[in-house]
């Protein structure tokens, strides 16, 4: 016999394919939905649908956006000679919080990764070599993780670049600011002495 | 170092224990199945993080805490070295009605109260373990011998732990990258990156075996002539899956073991050279077979006795008795690296052992600083021996001293 209403076991069922989300969690969130006002429920499931309906991608850097080409690669002010490569949305985020990158982006969605199946073809990769082969690019920044998928993937698209005569470049690895030398491992350390500049 | 305080919670068939121990020898007597190879487990595992009987962790966790609504096993080591006490934690958690199986193991490493990767607790209790079982470093497959080149390398060199992690990882990519070039194709060059990796990553691996088994011949080969009565000449020589350097066709001479050691930042990069180009020269191979061919994990170690190889030709005495004396040689590597006796972890050895083996053994045990020996019998060990030593016995998950 089942005790709890359908409508209320299947939003349960939905809230818990999310990610970080346990059935417990989902039931908690569901009830507590069950008692809000109309409103505030309403106004979630509106987000979620507006979330799918108008958000498509780029055109041309493949980021999240509301209208294609995305603000970031119709701004004019932007430095169009510089393509910066992400792995995910978030990165350019991150990277533009540091308001210290003006050029352009591009976004992979994903990193090669044989075990999982991911192969260059699974990303974004013919269109970013497009992007170069058509463009006044000079620079391509590698932005990608520097875990091993992250290497894996720069290190193909620096093959896949070299030909095309222009300069790649890959974002430092090293220390963090604000750290302390004696509490970092030794392969950031190893990397940081490799990378050190001349004052 | 010694294991001053063992502390178990649901582990294995131990559902609470408390242990205090000596700097000395202790023996744990006890009958079959009364959980004193799971006290040796326990103590391999703090040291090592691995244990040496399973892969799968949750069959730590003690059954009948397993029915519990959080089911969880806890493991601590107090561990004086010299006037410094360090407190080594692993906790097993696992966690019902999430991941693939209907449940996720959750495994927390402390070390002093602070959490740390795996990987970090190597080397803070270096352990020797010995096992009826070690027969299968002479007898059984290459990866028994590669095993005990790779645990004994961890617990000194933590800088080998992770060049093996890493490998492993890279070997993982690179083993599904070339079964996805088997079955649907594409560019070849992807296998560009992994290469470099697993050449750069398994050349550090190469090297310090190589530089390992050296060593331990050195000190195995005198102990194994006296354990024979000088009848036997153990050798020992590493058998890479490729010629790691053509132009030096005898790579066994101690010799060129001298340079490897001097010059291991060169000498790292032509292996890995060798390596790549090897990697090159097979790679039609490798993609018709979806995996990767040659490596540190296709190596073995050729064991002999007089030009014999032991493997095959052995008598199950003479196996043994090597694998007495490549025992006894990684406790004097170990001591040698970390300038202490490790911990030596015997688990019912003496029984099989004749009178000379048994006092060749005694000898190391009594230079250690700690020794936790099991068996079932008190009179495996003379009157005089145990004398000397903190005598326990094992019931049923308990421990008591006699």
């Amino acid at each position: 016999m089942q005790i709890t209403p359908e409508p209320v076991n299947r939003l349960i069922e939905e809230l818990s394919r999310l990610p970080g989300i346990g059935p417990k969690t989902a039931s908690r969130l569901t009830f507590y939905l069950l008692r809000a006002p109309v409103e505030q429920a309403l106004a979630l499931s509106e987000a979620i649908r507006q979330l799918k309906e108008r958000i498509t991608f780029c055109e041309v850097c493949y980021n999240i956006t509301e209208v294609s080409p995305c603000p970031l690669c119709r701004d004019e002010r932007r430095d169009r000679t510089q393509i910066c490569v992400v792995e995910e949305p978030l990165d350019v985020l991150a990277l533009e919080r540091t308001h210290a990158y003006h050029g352009l982006y591009h976004v992979l969605h994903g990193a090669i990764s044989p075990v999982e199946g991911i192969g260059p073809g699974d990303l974004r990769i013919a269109e970013l070599l497009k992007r170069v082969q058509d463009g006044s690019i000079t620079e391509v920044v590698l932005a990608t993780n520097p875990t091993l998928e992250g290497e894996a993937t720069a290190m193909y698209l620096e093959r896949q670049l070299a030909p095309l005569k222009i300069r790649i470049t890959r974002l430092a690895r090293g220390l963090p600011v604000g750290g302390d030398l004696e509490y970092a491992d030794e392969i950031t350390l190893a990397r940081a002495i490799e990378g050190r500049q001349a004052m | 170092m010694h294991l001053a305080h063992l502390s178990l919670t649901n582990f294995r068939n131990y559902v609470r224990l408390e242990l205090s121990l000596p700097p000395s020898i202790v023996v744990l007597q006890g009958a079959n199945g009364q959980g004193k190879t799971n006290l040796l487990e326990a103590v391999y595992y703090l040291a090592t993080s691995r244990s040496p009987q399973t892969t799968a962790d949750r069959e730590l966790i003690n059954w009948l805490a397993d029915d519990e609504p959080l089911p969880y096993a806890r493991l601590v080591a107090d561990v004086q070295r010299g006037n410094a006490n360090h407190r080594i934690e692993i906790t097993l958690v696992k966690q019902l009605n999430t991941g693939p199986n209907g449940f996720r193991l959750q495994k927390q490493v402390r070390v002093n109260g602070v959490n740390k990767r795996t990987l970090d607790l190597l080397g803070q209790m270096p352990v020797v373990l010995f096992r009826p079982q070690d027969i299968e470093l002479v007898a059984g497959s290459p990866s028994a011998r590669r095993h005990y080149l790779d645990v004994t390398l961890c617990q000194i060199d933590p800088r080998y732990a992770r060049a093996l992690l890493q490998y492993n990882r890279v070997l993982a990519q690179r083993n599904a990258l070339l079964r996805e070039l088997r079955e649907r194709g594409g560019d070849r060059d992807q296998l560009l990156f992994w290469d470099q990796k697993l050449s750069e990553d398994g050349a550090y691996l190469l090297l310090r075996r190589q530089a390992l088994v050296a060593d331990v011949l050195a000190r195995a080969q005198p102990l194994h002539l006296t354990l024979t009565d000088g009848r036997d000449r153990l050798n020992l020589r590493y058998v890479p899956s490729f010629d790691m350097n053509p132009s030096q066709a005898d790579y066994q001479l101690p010799l060129a073991f001298a340079e490897l050691e001097m010059s291991p930042g060169g000498s790292v990069q032509d292996i890995a050279g060798a390596f790549v180009s090897r990697l090159r020269e097979v790679r039609r191979e490798e993609i018709a077979r979806g995996m990767t061919v040659i490596g540190p994990h296709r190596d073995d170690l050729m064991i002999t006795a007089n030009d014999v190889d032991l493997r095959t030709y052995g008598s199950r005495g003479q196996q043994r008795t090597a694998v007495l004396s490549l025992k006894l040689a990684e406790v004097q590597v170990i001591q040698e690296a970390v300038g202490e006796p490790p911990l030596l972890l015997l688990d019912e050895v003496m029984s099989e052992l004749d009178k000379e083996r048994r006092r060749c053994l005694m000898d190391t045990i009594e230079k250690a600083n700690q020794a936790l020996l099991t068996t079932t019998e008190w009179q495996v060990f003379t009157p005089e021996f145990l004398a000397k030593t903190l005598r326990l016995t094992v019931c049923e998950g308990r421990i008591e001293p006699v």
